[in-house]
């Protein structure tokens, strides 16, 4: 599979701020990309760069082959739809439609109109008058229908209900088998996309923390619990990012290479274990010191003994 | 090329708003006028000219002022380049001005032969007759449409890049410069030489060739400063 995007060494500096901080990774093809991360990690300014919205300080990047500043050939490929996108406030939800179908190369307009009835837009609705979980809406039903072969969503769902979302990520999935695309989720709600996504990006103060397969991960960070001494005991085959102690058991995080015979280990040392959630993982590595200190890639089980 | 034209049609998918709103208020001031010269019956020799017309350039100023606000970030957001969406704003108001100025410049005719819509107003002519060749007199209509378009674009593009402080400083520099070009002009007792050779410009190049000189250079340093915003 080849990759759609690659990102180099990239930084972006505002006035005293570093916003991204030599950020390097690729996207492959026709994969669904969790980007992940606090808010102000720097996820948006990511995709702003990628889609030549705003402008990297230094670093490379190359989007289909080429760098997207500019550039209609790979601008015409890609969807952006984020969550603070405006629109000229005389147009009618129709309009805007319209206006993505001009647009859009591959723009399915009958795809486009049934989102719309499965979102119940009102199409006569002038977009300032539209509540934030329909404006939200509006910008799926463009990011779906634009069928683009890179499609961003930057926190598409604010302001939408747990029955919208839901739908959204049926359509997101029944679409993308359909018709295969490379597409890059940003969102907070890590738990509800955790089954649809296949590759992780964790972005924490402008780094990056994690750059792996999402099945590859499950395995990689486990919690264990039961007595203290065993917890020690098992922790030592990995890297500790969190613990909760309560009089003698511990519960602890541990990231690492785990395979089925750390499960045996763990039985043997009775000790409870379990693969943590995504969104554990997550909030595990970002708030853990260990978490920067393991880096992104699957070395950390190599050099759990230093960090320990 | 075929991406700017997109962006020209993408202005006109809410082309109700677009077009209705220069045309109707003009329309309404056109009324108005139209009403109080009746009311008036002022004597056949009496002539004077509304200023009424201004009303469609002023809308012009502030939907092009739009396009940068509003529409920038829209196309952007579609997957527009910097370029195209320059390009085809250039297309659309180019398109405009040539069409509005067609039909104000029929309608300045019209005017003309039935004596000021009845009551001897005039709403579209100029009072002075700067120029007779028709050509130039529809430049006239048209050229000040690029020009008010251009000057809305590029106050909102220092906006867009540099926000409110830009703003500020652009004003303080128009200000301190103008300024200083006034007291440098009343010092040296140039003002009798400055109304010479605007008295001694021929009509066309004060109505079409200097707007047409202005906008060239506005378009051009907007281009340059539209390739660096964001949206």
């Amino acid at each position: 599979m080849s990759a759609v995007v690659t990102v180099r060494d990239l930084t972006k500096r505002y006035r005293g701020v570093t916003a991204l901080d030599g950020v390097s990774f690729s996207l492959a093809e026709h994969r669904i990309h969790g980007l992940l991360g606090r808010n102000g990690a720097g996820k948006t300014t990511l995709m702003q760069i990628l889609t030549a919205q705003n402008f990297a300080t230094s670093g490379e990047i190359s989007v289909f082959g080429q760098h997207p500043y500019e550039n209609e050939q790979v601008l015409s490929r890609i969807s952006f739809i984020k969550e603070s996108q405006t629109y000229p406030s005389h147009l009618r939800v129709t309009h805007v439609l319209r206006a993505a179908r001009l647009v859009y190369p591959g723009w399915d307009e009958e795809f486009a109109q049934r989102l719309a009835d499965v979102f119940q837009l009102p199409r006569g609705r002038n977009v300032r008058k539209l509540s934030r979980g329909m404006l939200s809406a509006l910008g799926i039903v463009v990011g779906l229908a634009s069928r683009a072969p890179l499609t961003f969503f930057d926190e598409p769902y604010l302001g939408l209900d747990a029955v919208s979302r839901q739908l959204f990520y049926d359509h997101l999935l029944a679409d993308y088998t359909e018709h295969p695309r490379t597409i890059v989720l940003s969102t907070h709600l890590i738990d509800e996309v955790s089954d649809l996504i296949e590759h992780v990006l964790l972005i924490d103060q402008g780094r990056l923390l994690l750059d792996v397969e999402a099945e590859a991960l499950r395995g990689q960070v486990v919690t264990v619990s039961g007595p203290v001494a065993a917890v020690d005991e098992f922790s030592r085959t990995g890297t500790e990012l969190h613990r909760a102690s309560l009089g003698g058991t511990a519960r602890a995080t541990v990231r690492g290479d785990f395979g089925p015979a750390a499960y045996d280990r763990a039985r043997s040392l009775g000790l409870g274990l379990e693969a943590s959630s995504l969104q554990d993982i997550v909030v595990r590595l970002t708030t853990s010191n260990n978490g920067h200190a393991a880096g992104a890639g699957s070395a950390a089980a190599a050099d759990k003994e230093a960090v320990r | 090329m075929n991406r700017a034209l997109t962006v020209a049609r993408l202005q006109f998918v809410g082309w109700r708003s677009v077009v209705g709103w220069p045309w109707g208020i003009l329309a309404l001031s056109f009324s108005i006028n139209l009403a109080l010269f009746s009311a008036m019956n002022e004597a056949d020799d009496f002539e004077p000219t509304t200023g009424g017309l201004m009303s469609i350039y002023v809308v012009m100023i502030v939907a092009s002022i739009n396009a940068i606000t509003q529409e920038f970030p829209f196309a952007l957001g579609l997957g527009v380049s910097r370029r195209s969406f320059y390009l085809g704003n250039v297309l659309h108001f180019a398109g405009q001005a040539v069409s509005y100025g067609a039909v104000l410049y029929l309608l300045a005719v019209i005017e003309e032969a039935t004596d000021g819509w009845g009551v001897n107003m005039r709403f579209f002519g100029v009072p002075f007759p700067l120029v007779d060749h028709p050509v130039l007199r529809f430049l006239g209509f048209a050229i000040p449409f690029l020009l008010l378009g251009f000057i809305g674009i590029a106050i909102a593009l220092v906006f867009k890049r540099w926000g409110v402080n830009g703003l500020l400083m652009l004003s303080t520099v128009a200000l301190a410069g103008i300024g200083g070009l006034v007291v440098l002009a009343t010092w040296q007792g140039w003002w009798s030489a400055i109304g010479g050779w605007f008295a001694d410009q021929p009509g066309w190049a004060l109505l079409v060739g200097w707007p047409a000189l202005l906008t060239l250079v506005l378009a051009g340093l907007s281009y340059l400063t539209i390739r660096r915003a964001t949206p």
